[in-house]
C-alpha cells in the first residue's frame, strides 16, 4: 500500500529510505533471533502454532513435493513440510536473516530433520532459485518485512511450478471494532512491556506492532496477489481476522 | 474454524504417541507413508483427513484440495468391521460402506490403530520402577476381571428375564427355529411363484 511512495518505505510507523529497509529489519531480527520462539508462543499464547498448523493443512502438500519455506525464521512450517514430503521430497528453508536461519538450522538439527531439508540464505523479492522449481511456496509472517512486495510477489510466481500454489499467513486486520482496539491495546501497551521483559528489546516489539497496521490489509494483498498474475486468489480469516491466510495458483 | 483443529491436534499427539509405543507401528507405517485419507461418516458433519508418514499421523477436517489414496463413506459403528476383508462385500452390499480408491488401504489404516500391541507394565517400570509397575499392573487386571465378571452377571440375568421369566424375548433356540421356519416359507412361496407362472 504505501509502498507505492517513490520517496521511501515504511518501516513500522517511521518513513525509511527504500535502500534501508533491510537493515533496519534486519536489526529487528539480530535482535529477536534467539528468543523468537518464547516469544512467539508468549505473545500468540501458542495460536501461532494452530495459525501454522492451518496452513500446512491447506497447502495439499504430498509426498515427493519441493517446497519453499520463505521468512521460514525458525523452522516451525519446514519441520511439518519435511515430515509430509518424505525422503522423496524436498524443502527449502529460506530467510534473508543470517541469524534467523542459523536459529532454524540449529532447531532442525535438534529436532532429527535434516535429510530432505536445505537453508538458503535468500532475499524474497530475488528468489536464487530456478523457474518453475516448486510446488508450493509459503510466507509466514514475512511478506510485512519485505520492502518491495509486488516484486517479492513476482519473484515467487516465477519460482512456483504451473499448478502451484502460494500461502501467505500474515497479520492482517481484524473484522469487528471491538475485537481491533481491543488488539490496538495489546498491541501497543502490553506487547512492548513483554518484549521488554522477555527479550529484553521493547523496540522491536513496537516496530512489529507498527508494520502490523501498516501492513496491506485482506483486500488490498489479495488484489495485489493477483495484479502479480496469481489465480484463483482467496483468503480466510483466521482469530477474527487478527491474521489472515491469502492462497494463489500459478497455473 | 480454527478451533476446530485443536481436537484433531490433541488426537493426532496422542495417537502418535501410542504408535511410538509400539515398536511394530514403524514397519506398519512405512508402509503407508505418504498416503492421504478421507473419511466420512454418516454420523459426522464435517469429513476426517488423515496423511500418513513415516512417524505417525496428521488428522483435519481441513479439505486441502489434493489428491486422495482412498475416501471412505461409512457409519462409525463398521469402522472396526473394515479389518476383516472377508466384511467388505458384505458391507457395501448393505450399503454401509462406500470406497473411492484401494480397499486395502483403508484396512491397513484401521490395522494401524486396532492392531497396537503395547507392553504397558514395561513401559510402567521404565517411570516407576519394576515393583510398582507390577502392583498397578496387577491391580489394573484385577479390577478388569471384576468387571467383566460382573458385566456377565448382568448380560445372564437380563437375558433370563427377559427369555425365561417374563418371555418377551425369544431364546436363542426359539429363534433359530423360527428363522429356519421363515426360510422354509420363502423357499415354499418361491416354488408357488415359479409353478404360477
Amino acid at each position: 500500500m504505501s509502498d507505492k511512495h517513490e520517496d521511501g518505505i515504511d518501516f513500522g510507523y517511521q518513513r525509511v529510505p527504500k535502500d534501508a529497509k533491510k537493515g533496519l529489519v534486519a536489526n529487528v531480527f539480530n535482535s529477536v533471533a534467539a528468543k523468537y520462539d518464547v516469544m512467539n508462543d508468549l505473545m500468540s499464547m501458542g495460536i501461532h502454532r494452530v495459525w501454522k498448523r492451518y496452513t500446512i493443512d491447506c497447502s495439499g502438500v504430498r509426498k515427493g513435493m519441493k517446497v519453499l519455506d520463505i521468512a521460514g525464521g525458525t523452522g516451525d512450517l519446514t519441520a511439518q513440510f519435511s515430515r509430509r514430503v518424505g525422503d522423496t521430497g524436498e524443502v527449502v528453508l529460506a530467510d534473508i536473516n543470517d541469524a534467523m536461519l542459523k536459529v532454524g538450522r540449529d532447531k532442525l538439527r535438534d529436532k532429527g530433520i535434516v535429510g530432505n531439508v536445505n537453508c538458503v540464505q535468500a532475499d524474497a523479492e530475488n528468489l536464487p532459485f530456478a523457474d518453475n522449481s516448486f510446488d508450493i511456496v509459503t510466507i509466514a509472517f514475512g511478506l510485512r518485512n519485505v520492502t518491495d512486495k509486488p516484486a517479492a510477489l513476482r519473484s515467487m510466481l516465477r519460482v512456483l511450478k504451473p499448478g502451484g500454489r502460494l500461502l501467505i499467513l500474515e497479520f492482517s486486520k481484524p473484522t469487528t471494532a471491538t475485537l481491533n482496539q481491543l488488539y490496538d491495546f495489546y498491541s501497543f501497551n502490553i506487547l512492548p512491556k513483554m518484549g521488554q521483559l522477555v527479550a529484553n528489546d521493547a523496540d522491536s516489539y513496537q516496530y512489529l506492532a507498527e508494520s502490523i497496521r501498516m501492513h496491506p490489509d485482506q483486500e488490498t494483498l489479495k488484489q495485489m496477489m493477483s495484479e502479480a498474475g496469481y489465480e484463483n486468489v482467496d483468503y480466510q480469516n483466521l482469530t477474527g481476522g487478527i491474521v489472515a491466510l491469502h492462497r494463489g495458483y500459478k497455473f | 474454524m480454527i478451533w476446530q483443529l485443536i481436537p484433531w491436534m490433541v488426537l493426532e499427539r496422542t495417537i502418535n504417541a501410542l504408535l511410538q509405543q509400539d515398536p511394530n507401528s514403524t514397519e506398519r507405517l512405512n508402509q503407508l507413508a505418504g498416503k492421504h485419507f478421507r473419511f466420512s461418516f454418516k454420523e459426522l458433519p464435517f469429513d476426517i483427513n488423515i496423511a500418513v508418514h513415516t512417524d505417525g499421523l496428521n488428522l483435519s477436517s481441513v479439505d486441502d484440495g489434493g489428491e486422495l489414496d482412498c475416501h471412505v463413506r461409512t457409519e462409525l459403528g463398521v469402522l472396526p468391521e473394515l479389518s476383516d476383508t472377508a466384511n467388505l462385500t458384505r458391507l457395501i452390499k448393505a450399503d454401509k460402506l462406500d470406497i473411492d480408491g484401494d480397499p486395502m488401504l483403508a484396512q491397513q489404516l484401521v490395522n494401524l490403530v486396532k492392531a497396537l500391541d503395547i507392553d504397558w507394565e514395561a513401559k510402567l517400570a521404565e517411570k516407576l520402577g519394576d515393583g510398582m509397575a507390577h502392583r498397578i499392573s496387577a491391580l489394573f487386571k484385577q479390577s478388569r476381571e471384576r468387571f467383566q465378571q460382573q458385566s456377565e452377571m448382568r448380560q445372564r440375568w437380563l437375558k433370563g428375564v427377559l427369555t425365561e421369566e417374563k418371555q418377551v424375548l425369544p431364546n436363542r433356540l426359539e429363534f433359530e427355529l423360527f428363522k429356519d421356519d421363515v426360510q422354509a416359507l420363502r423357499a415354499q412361496i418361491e416354488r408357488l411363484q415359479r409353478k404360477l407362472k
